[in-house]
């Protein structure tokens, strides 16, 4: 059962329980369960493996240590990532490096890469995901695009187009307010797009 | 339009994207999209841009992600709390082990000690009352091989001489029910009574037999004596045995004994026996709870389950038998 948006689903709430009180095999059953997409979502915020794997592991141990103080009154999977984003925007505010990182890899496009970019943008009709997702110079033209926004627009972005998440889920992972959401993320889509054009002149 | 109004549309644009807008709102964004084209094409911007983010492929944690999550949290354990729940866990069981070790210890000190007594005293099984009621009318020969007398089989049977000092608070009591005894086994002709200053001599040469029916009576009588010591000869076999603080059983084990070298070892084993029990600690309060003597931790004394009180039997038919010669001797405490 995985409703997370009506509060902690079931499966997730006897998990919780017996990990809570030492059961090695529920604690194993909720990594596997969640690492996959919490990982992914710290990737995309860091954009670095190997600190994307750090951090992963830092929140699964955080997430274990401190599940007996999960009250249950937000699901499971909001917790959780709230967990992983908090730790992530702190290591990427202490470490301003990321930003000088991605603005580095911009001279390693082609133009022909950048031209598809343009016309994507251009287009009035939605692009193909999948033959976004096989190009692999467009994703890392995109991702560092994302890498410029500060960290708090990069996360409310990849909270919502890339894991998904309600606005209300989103408030809940980012402490904010649901109309504070409506706005950072008007503004990131907006800032990122700008980005993405400026890249291409 | 100002800026303000540009950020609401920017945000009634998203919501819609995202289907996060009331119906109310969905009906005035679809208005706006209709009637205004930069209103539409703005919309398509944000979709493709949604789209590029979301097209990202997803990426997979390594492989060695959960071992290397558990390899933290059991470090993360180890430093914090695993310590002291084994060492809860291991000082608990060292207790234990210490207390079943003391335990075990115990126990074999008690069975080595009961083997110690088993064999200084167990010389015949005792656990078929009705083999030690008969072996107690019986000599010990008639049970091994009823079938086949002793005298048949040619065994020596020495006499049996010994003499039992009885000490009473009531010896005039007792004596008249030695002399009852007597009388009733019929073996008033075999007795030769002496009557002195506060003591009576019995000197009574009998069968074995006899003088087992004669000890079953006076075992109802036996806890009337304050002491009763048997002084038994051995003849060539280490002198005269005294047997302190003697019971009824014991001195017709000794005298149903083939030979004077059985009876002798017989005598001394039950001599340090009786020793031994009464030094024991405890012995007194074994004795108050059940009045009895030593023999009752380790020798039952024999029941009579008939209704009979003595086997009678009639004088001749043990006439020749002058096997034993005891002087029972009772006086005042």
């Amino acid at each position: 059962m995985q409703s997370e948006a009506a509060g902690i689903s079931i499966d997730d709430a006897v998990l919780v329980k017996k990990a809570g009180r030492g059961d090695p095999e529920a604690a194993e059953r909720l990594i596997l369960k969640y690492q996959n997409r919490i990982y992914n979502a710290i990737l995309k915020i860091c954009a670095n493996t190997d600190d994307a794997a750090e951090l992963t592991q830092e929140t699964f141990v955080k997430i274990i240590e401190n599940l007996d103080k999960f009250e249950g009154r937000s699901s499971f999977y909001t917790w959780a990532f709230r967990i992983a984003v908090n730790l992530t925007l702190n290591y990427c505010r202490r470490d301003g490096k990321l930003a000088i990182r991605s603005l580095d890899d911009d001279a390693e496009y082609n133009e022909q890469t950048k031209q598809v970019l343009k016309d994507l943008l251009a287009d009035e009709k939605s692009p193909d995901p999948a033959s976004v997702a096989q190009n692999k110079e467009l994703c890392a033209i995109v991702i560092g695009a994302m890498m410029k926004l500060d960290e708090a627009h990069r996360a409310v972005i990849v909270l919502r187009d890339i894991e998904g998440m309600s606005y209300a889920q989103i408030a809940e992972v980012l402490d904010i307010e649901l109309g504070t959401v409506r706005s950072r993320l008007s503004r990131a889509r907006s800032n990122l797009r700008e980005i993405m054009e400026t890249f291409l002149r | 339009m100002n800026w303000t109004e540009d950020q609401n549309i920017e945000e009634l644009l998203n919501g819609f994207l995202d289907g996060e807008l009331t119906a109310r709102q969905q009906t005035e964004v679809q208005r706006l999209i209709t009637h205004d084209s930069r209103f539409a094409h703005r919309l398509q911007e944000l979709r493709n841009c949604k789209m590029l983010v979301s097209s990202l492929p997803f990426v997979e944690a390594p492989a060695e992600m959960t071992d290397e999550i558990k390899a933290s949290l059991e470090k993360t354990a180890l430093l914090d709390f695993k310590p002291h729940h084994l060492d809860r866990r291991i000082g608990a069981r060292h207790l234990f082990v210490r207390r079943l070790a003391a335990v075990a210890a115990m126990a074999g000190l008690v069975a080595v000690l009961a083997s110690l007594i088993y064999t200084i005293v167990a010389t015949e099984d005792v656990a078929d009352k009705s083999v030690a009621i008969e072996a107690w009318q019986q000599p010990v020969e008639q049970i091994l091989a009823p079938a086949v007398p002793a005298d048949r089989l040619g065994l020596a049977m020495e006499t049996f001489n010994g003499r039992l000092e009885l000490k009473t608070a009531s010896p005039t009591a007792v004596s008249a029910s030695i002399s009852r005894a007597i009388e009733d086994i019929g073996l008033g002709d075999k007795v030769s009574v002496k009557t002195e200053v506060n003591k009576t001599v019995y000197d009574l040469a009998c069968s074995c037999e006899s003088l087992n029916l004669l000890l079953s009576d006076l075992e109802n009588i036996w806890k009337k004596f304050d002491s009763a010591n048997l002084s038994l000869e051995t003849g060539g076999f280490g002198g005269d045995v005294l047997i302190e603080a003697v019971t009824a059983r014991q001195i017709a084990d000794i005298a149903n004994q083939n030979g004077i070298q059985k009876r002798s070892e017989l005598a001394k084993n039950f001599a340090v026996l009786n020793k031994t029990s009464r030094s024991l600690p405890g012995s007194e309060i074994l004795t108050a709870i059940f009045d009895k003597g030593p023999d009752s931790i380790s020798i039952p004394k024999p029941v009579l389950t008939s209704g009979e009180k003595s086997i009678k039997r009639p004088p001749a038919q043990a006439a020749d038998e002058k096997e034993v010669h005891l002087t029972i001797t009772v006086a005042e405490r």
